[in-house]
């Protein structure tokens, strides 16, 4: 089991060796691998990864959304019905999104969103069969940082492994960032990132380096940031 | 009742069926349906044949025509099949251009003729570099009931075979055009390739000259083309995985089918009298 | 940026090896060239190249939708002109392999499409495509049952075998067979041949390339872990 662990595993592989941790029956099975009876088969490419207790996933680039219950996603007004907005989160059709899971919204009240605006919320229910439908408030009601994304900005596509990376609390790309810059920033799952800064020549410089934070480790993000800031500081 | 199982559950319904040995039509798993075949049924054609494989019907003629040969190919004769399927055969089909399956039947027929080389283009030749014949194979489904690339193969042989061209002569010097009805000279036909159909149902079971039905549950499918004891084509184009035993099986399956519709083309051909 | 090359060092040698008969030609191969699609790979094999873009599970047409699984669509474009017969056929045969190989039914309703452009055919081009796409939906890690290999054997008149042929010994052989298989059990998907051979032709033929496409699925093996393990 060991040896599989942290290694590339390619579709039809089948993982003989995974089994529940002594002294519990659960196993969870993350994303790129599937049950096939007694044993698990890997259905993409990756890197095999497991956490305690019992928990095994792969790590997969991929450039397509599939969306995944809980996820926060950032996504596009497409579309205004009766009683529900469309919004584009990437995925293969849209999400739908009802006027009620906005904070302090009624039937009355009506929360302010046009098409084409940006939205930040959460994925609530994520099926093969259904379209997924998401939110902007949390159980208890509030926004809690969700909702239309106002005051411009600026919208990227990534990877969606960047994504993950980005969001990653050991990855110190954005504390490298915000300690030399001042600037706005909200990562979607879905690979989508806002991004709003004072001026346009930083929201292209910032953009660039996330870009090129795809393939690199935390030293050499951090001597990229050092080299950004000296570059930028230049040109002010 | 058994009847509306057939129509909400026909992947349970051919199960059970199957686990007997035996296919809803009544026949073995390995059985094939009943050939007719009908050679020189129309009479305008210049070669013609009608085959029905159970339900299934499919009509050949082949036209011939006179044309200038390509100029880098001057020895060679043109052959054209095309194969049809129009919305009289089955429901699955709409008016209009050909679509994708018509396509690839018809370009599969094209490549059966080229592997086996059961007429080759350059005995098409009138004048080298002046004049060939272009033979027009036009291949119509009829009644779509499953296994159209079989049935296709043997009307397409054996409408080849009935095929006969009258004499045509050119001129050397003044390069004019001479045909001579009265002798007519029958299209040099080599051999007799013959296809053979299997389909996979539920990632195990091999049914051959599968039914309209059959085809529709298929997870896969082989069509195995043999000409005597050397073999023209394997095409298994994607679907389940198969093993090495379970393609020779089909194989040597095909070897037998394609000795059995030879001997009844040849049969067939005795007592039509041109 | 996501670029990158991968010459595998025996290929090259078995190639510089004149007679090497045997073997495959050297195979290399540029995972995510294309920046829009969402998985994309340019395959070479000898002088034999093809570039595939995927696309999905993408939104689809209503007429094409498929309630229970994905629908596989499969796009072939020549190197020039327009899609003829014999690429409608090629095009049929590429989608029958990849659907076997792919999960459809984890992605109902939608699309998972499949562009192919054939930009050298030297060779063993349909072997070529399938290998082609198949890197590129590992690129874009599509659910996949397995993984599929391609490889040609081309019979020569003398009754000769050769491995993986160059055009030149395509049109002089008396047949080409192109084998397809499966990376877990080394089934044969597909099947596809041209011109007469004997069964006996056929079995060694089945053999030499089913030995052969360890090779392949070791390479996508190889070019894969250098693109996951970058970033790790």
């Amino acid at each position: 089991m060991a040896n599989h662990i942290g290694t590339v595993v390619l579709p039809g592989d089948v993982l003989k060796d995974i089994k529940p941790p002594d002294g519990s029956k659960k196993l969870l099975l993350g994303p790129g691998l599937v049950e096939d009876g007694d044993v698990i088969k890997v259905c993409k490419p990756g890197i095999l990864r497991y956490r305690d207790p019992g928990v095994y996933w792969l790590d997969c680039h991929q450039k397509r959304y599939v969306a995944c219950k809980g996820d926060q996603v950032l996504g596009i007004v497409t579309q205004k019905n009766v009683d529900m907005f469309r919004v584009d989160i990437g995925c293969s059709e849209l999400a739908s999104l009802s006027y009620l899971s906005f904070e302090g919204a009624t039937k009355r009240n009506r929360p302010d969103v046009k098409v084409g605006d940006v939205i930040y919320a959460k994925v609530l229910v994520a099926n093969k069969d259904m379209e997924p439908e998401l939110v902007c408030i949390d159980s208890y009601g509030r926004s809690s940082g969700m909702g239309v994304i106002r005051g411009g900005g600026f919208l990227i596509h990534t990877s969606l492994n960047l994504a993950r990376k980005l969001l990653n609390p050991q990855c110190v790309l954005m504390k490298a960032l915000g300690n030399r810059f001042k600037f706005e920033i909200a990562v979607g799952m879905n690979g989508r990132i806002w991004l709003n800064t004072q001026n346009d020549v930083q929201t292209i410089a910032i953009a660039n380096a996330i870009f090129a934070a795809e393939y690199m480790d935390n030293d050499q993000i951090t001597s990229m940031c050092k080299k950004l800031s000296r570059v930028m500081s230049g040109m002010e | 009742m058994a009847e509306e199982i057939r129509i909400v559950q026909p992947k349970e319904y051919y199960k059970r069926f199957l686990e007997k040995d035996v296919r809803p039509d009544n026949r073995e798993l390995a059985e094939f349906r009943p050939v007719v075949l009908n050679i020189g049924c129309v009479t305008t054609a210049e070669g013609s044949a009608l085959i029905k494989i159970g339900n299934t019907t499919v009509i050949c003629g082949v036209k011939a025509e006179l044309a200038k040969p390509d100029a880098d190919q001057p020895k060679d004769g043109f052959i054209v099949p095309n194969v049809e399927l129009p919305p009289l055969c089955s429901s699955n089909f709409r008016p209009g251009p050909p679509g994708e399956q018509a396509q690839v039947l018809s370009q599969t027929m094209a490549d059966v003729i080229a592997d086996s080389q059961c007429l080759l283009s350059e005995s098409l030749c009138i004048c080298p570099g002046k004049l060939v014949w272009v033979l027009h194979i036009d291949l119509v489904c009829l009644d779509y009931d499953g296994n159209v690339m079989d049935a296709c193969m043997v009307a397409l042989v054996s409408a080849l075979r009935n095929t006969v061209l009258p004499k045509v002569t050119v001129d050397e010097e003044t390069g004019d055009i001479q045909t001579d009805p009265t002798t007519r000279v029958p299209l040099q036909v080599t051999c007799c390739p013959v296809a053979t159909t299997f389909i996979v149902f539920d990632n195990k079971l091999l049914l051959v000259d599968p039914t309209r039905e059959e085809e529709s549950m298929a997870t896969g499918a082989v069509t195995i083309v043999t000409e005597g004891d050397n073999l023209c084509s394997i095409y298994k184009p994607g679907g389940t995985p198969l093993t090495e035993n379970q393609i020779d099986n089909c194989i040597e399956r095909a070897f037998t089918h394609g000795r059995e519709v030879c001997r009844l083309i040849e049969d067939t051909l005795l007592s039509v009298d041109r | 940026m996501a670029a990158f090359t991968v010459v595998k060092k025996e290929d090259l040698e078995a190639q510089q090896k004149e007679e090497s008969v045997q073997s495959l030609r050297c195979i290399t191969s540029e995972l995510g060239p294309l920046t829009q699609p969402d998985g994309s790979a340019v395959f070479t094999q000898g002088d034999t190249t093809a570039l595939a873009a995927v696309y999905g599970p993408a939104d689809v047409k209503i007429s094409k939708e498929l309630i229970d699984r994905a629908t596989v669509e499969v796009i072939y474009k020549p190197k020039v002109g327009l899609p003829r017969p014999v690429d409608r056929k090629l095009e049929r045969i590429i989608k029958n392999t990849l659907e076997a190989a792919i999960m459809a039914l984890n992605h109902p309703r939608s699309l998972i499409s499949i562009v192919i452009q054939e930009t050298e055919s030297l060779g063993a081009n349909l072997a070529c495509c399938v290998n082609a796409a198949c890197m590129a939906l590992l690129d874009a890690a599509v659910s996949m049952n397995f993984m599929v290999a391609a490889v040609s054997a081309a019979v020569t008149d003398k009754g000769e075998i050769i491995l993986d042929p160059v055009s030149r010994v395509e049109d002089e052989a008396r047949a080409v067979l192109t084998f397809v298989f499966d990376s877990v059990d080394k089934n044969i998907v597909t099947v596809i041949t041209s011109g007469q051979f004997s069964q006996d032709e056929y079995k060694k033929c089945l053999y030499l390339t089913k030995q052969a496409c360890d090779n392949v699925f070791s390479f996508y093996k190889d070019s894969l872990s250098k693109k996951l393990l970058k970033s790790a």
